[in-house]
């Protein structure tokens, strides 16, 4: 572990006030040994310089995740006051509501003896990468009503099925967004990119579940061992990315002005009750909102897909859940011994609510909020559920996936994207992307073991094991 | 006189080397459109395009996040660029093509330029930065 950070408890790190000038409170980081080894300090620095930001409450929360990132670190968590607090495009990042969900099918393996051609089909079917469009255009009135209405208004124009709103954060729309306040330049971003799966980290991955852990809450999340499912991981695209830049400027200006201090500028930020909070809360919303009907009409795409190529019918490949990674949102929670209105931003992190939360959709309201944790291509992913102690620890958050662990200049380095490619096929796994590189760059070698992180988050408290899923194929941008 | 990739965890972090402000900015875009797009591009079409900023780095940070901008909402693929800084900014001039997918595919998206441990900094003889770009 690094200098200056002490052990304070199972998994658990204080980086403590002093760590960097300025902390109002201690930062607080779940590692085991082993990802403790791996903790760059830049990562570590970024969640002391959350702890600066005004109004922060209890810690800076960096979860087993955690790597370097810009202004927040990558897997960071924090809220902040509603009266005192700071709401940052930097605590949120360029791609709003990056999130991921997870679809269920009845297929099984012997459904899938042709899986280089089923996803030769998907990569196809689902724009990928850089310049790529969407097959639909949502402009004018039409894009107002979807930065309005996310999920919902897609599945209004007959593209999903009516639940699959309820099985996402937020019902798949933050009420609070505001259309008006998201740029011309954002717009003309997003107009053509709805639809597609980007680059990056991005991706859509067909998995098999290969082990079931809670079997009694696997079930009320319709998971059964031996089936097939898709994971979409994507965000908020050109329109997002555009809102944060429009606003870092304005909040850059807006921190100077209500005299904060700033350890890093892309944490500008503005008071959650200023103009320039509020707007950007507003826009960052509506933004939420386009990713919830991106992520939707790639489902939509899929589920057509999947009815012609297999002969099941739409309504059988249910959405299991749909989380939000990247986001600022208020919610209720203890605060010495009250419940308060807060502002949670979570970035490259998760929801983890309990069971009980009102929150939670009526079908997960006893089990808690199912919690989808992808691997690295070539390893598991988890679904967990949410836990009374990630309320009580981290404003109800946990991980986000595997973590990176080496830049993308060292994966081109090391590796070839045929040779990743090739590697991954002895396993069974299928990868299809534009390029090389992009295969390279996200080799399962470059990120931290996704088991290790889970079995943290586990044993930590943070949320419970449900379910595991081996890669079957993937499709990158 | 150059731009190097330096390693950074989760994005892209480019350092730039050059012998003038002029040649600064344009090494920056060089290397913001070789992140975005691979293959050969033809200077068929040209653009200006005026930035205005309060001092240096954010000059320089309002030029990329609008290169980026026109970029994607345009689909334009720029081979070249040519910076002459004026009162209050830069007109820059960039040459390229429309985006071609099986030509110009296969790069990786630039969700934003960040302002996390952006720099300019001029020594006697070259100036350099430092700039992360949010993959």
């Amino acid at each position: 572990m690094l200098n200056g950070i002490t052990s304070a408890g199972i998994h658990e790190w204080e980086v403590p006030v002093g760590y960097v000038p300025d902390m109002r409170v201690s930062g607080r980081l779940f590692l085991s040994e082993a990802l403790g080894r791996t903790l760059e300090e830049g990562a570590a620095r970024q969640l002391a310089n959350v702890a600066t930001l005004p109004g922060i409450i209890g810690h800076s929360f960096g979860m087993p995740d955690i790597h370097w990132g810009y202004g927040f670190p990558i897997g960071g968590v924090a809220a902040f006051s509603e009266s005192e607090g700071i709401i940052s495009p930097g605590g949120v990042g360029f791609d709003i509501n990056c999130g991921v969900r997870l679809i269920a099918t009845p297929l099984t393996l012997a459904d899938l003896e042709d899986r280089r051609s089923i996803i030769s089909k998907l990569y196809k079917k689902v724009p990928t990468g850089v310049g790529s469009k969407g097959s639909l255009r949502f402009s004018g009135s039409k894009l107002d009503e979807l930065l309005s209405g996310g999920s919902t208004f897609v599945i209004n124009e007959g593209l999903g099925l009516p639940e699959d709103a309820l099985l996402c954060e937020e019902n798949g729309c933050m009420t609070e967004a505001n259309p008006d306040l998201v740029s011309e330049k954002a717009r003309k971003r997003g107009i053509p990119q709805c639809g597609t799966l980007g680059s990056g980290n991005h991706f859509l991955e067909l998995q098999v579940v290969s082990g079931i852990q809670d079997s009694k809450t696997a079930e009320v999340f319709g998971i059964t061992e031996g089936t097939i499912c898709c994971m979409i991981h994507c965000g908020s695209r050109g329109l997002g990315h555009q809102v944060c830049t429009d606003h870092i400027r304005s909040m850059e200006k807006a921190s100077k002005r209500y005299g904060i201090r700033l350890p890093d500028r892309q944490l500008a930020c503005s008071p959650l009750t200023s103009p320039e909070g509020q707007e950007y809360f507003g826009a960052m919303a509506a933004a939420a909102n386009y990713a919830w009907a991106n992520r939707q009409i790639i489902t939509h795409e899929l589920r057509l897909l999947f009815e012609s190529a297999f002969g099941i019918d739409y309504n059988e490949m249910p959405l299991v859940y749909d989380v939000a990674h990247n986001i600022a949102k208020w919610e209720m929670h203890t605060v010495s011994g009250e419940m308060q209105r807060v502002c949670v931003h979570r970035k490259g992190a998760t929801r983890a609510f309990a069971p009980g939360r009102t929150e939670l959709p009526e079908k997960y309201r006893e089990s808690g909020q199912p919690v989808i944790i992808p691997g690295s291509m070539g390893t598991a992913s988890y679904l967990l559920a949410g836990t009374e102690t990630a309320m009580q620890k981290t404003f109800g958050s946990t991980c986000h996936g595997a973590g990176r662990v080496s830049s993308r200049k060292a994966a081109r380095n090391a590796l070839s994207g045929n040779e990743v490619a090739a590697d991954l096929k002895t396993k069974g796994i299928i990868v299809m992307a534009p390029s090389g590189d992009a295969i390279a760059e996200e080799a399962p070698s470059m990120y931290k073991p996704s088991d290790e992180v889970v079995r943290v988050v586990d044993e930590a408290g943070l949320s419970r094991i449900i379910a595991t899923f081996l890669p079957l194929g993937v499709i990158k941008g | 006189m150059s731009f190097e990739e330096l390693d950074h965890t989760a994005d892209v972090r480019i350092r730039i080397s050059a012998e003038s402000y002029e040649e600064l900015f344009t090494l920056a875009a060089d290397a913001l459109f070789g992140i975005l797009y691979s293959g050969e591009c033809r200077p068929i079409l040209e653009k200006k395009i005026q930035i205005l900023a309060e001092n240096q780095e954010d000059l320089l940070w309002e030029f990329l996040s609008e290169l980026l901008y026109r970029s994607e909402a345009e689909f334009f693929v720029v081979c070249s660029t040519r910076v002459e800084f004026n009162e209050g900014g830069l007109m820059a001039t960039v040459c390229g093509e429309p985006f071609d997918p099986d030509r110009h595919g296969g790069g990786r998206e630039i969700k934003g330029v960040s302002y996390s441990d952006l720099f300019i900094r001029k020594t006697d003889t070259m100036i350099y930065s430092e700039i992360i770009f949010d993959i």
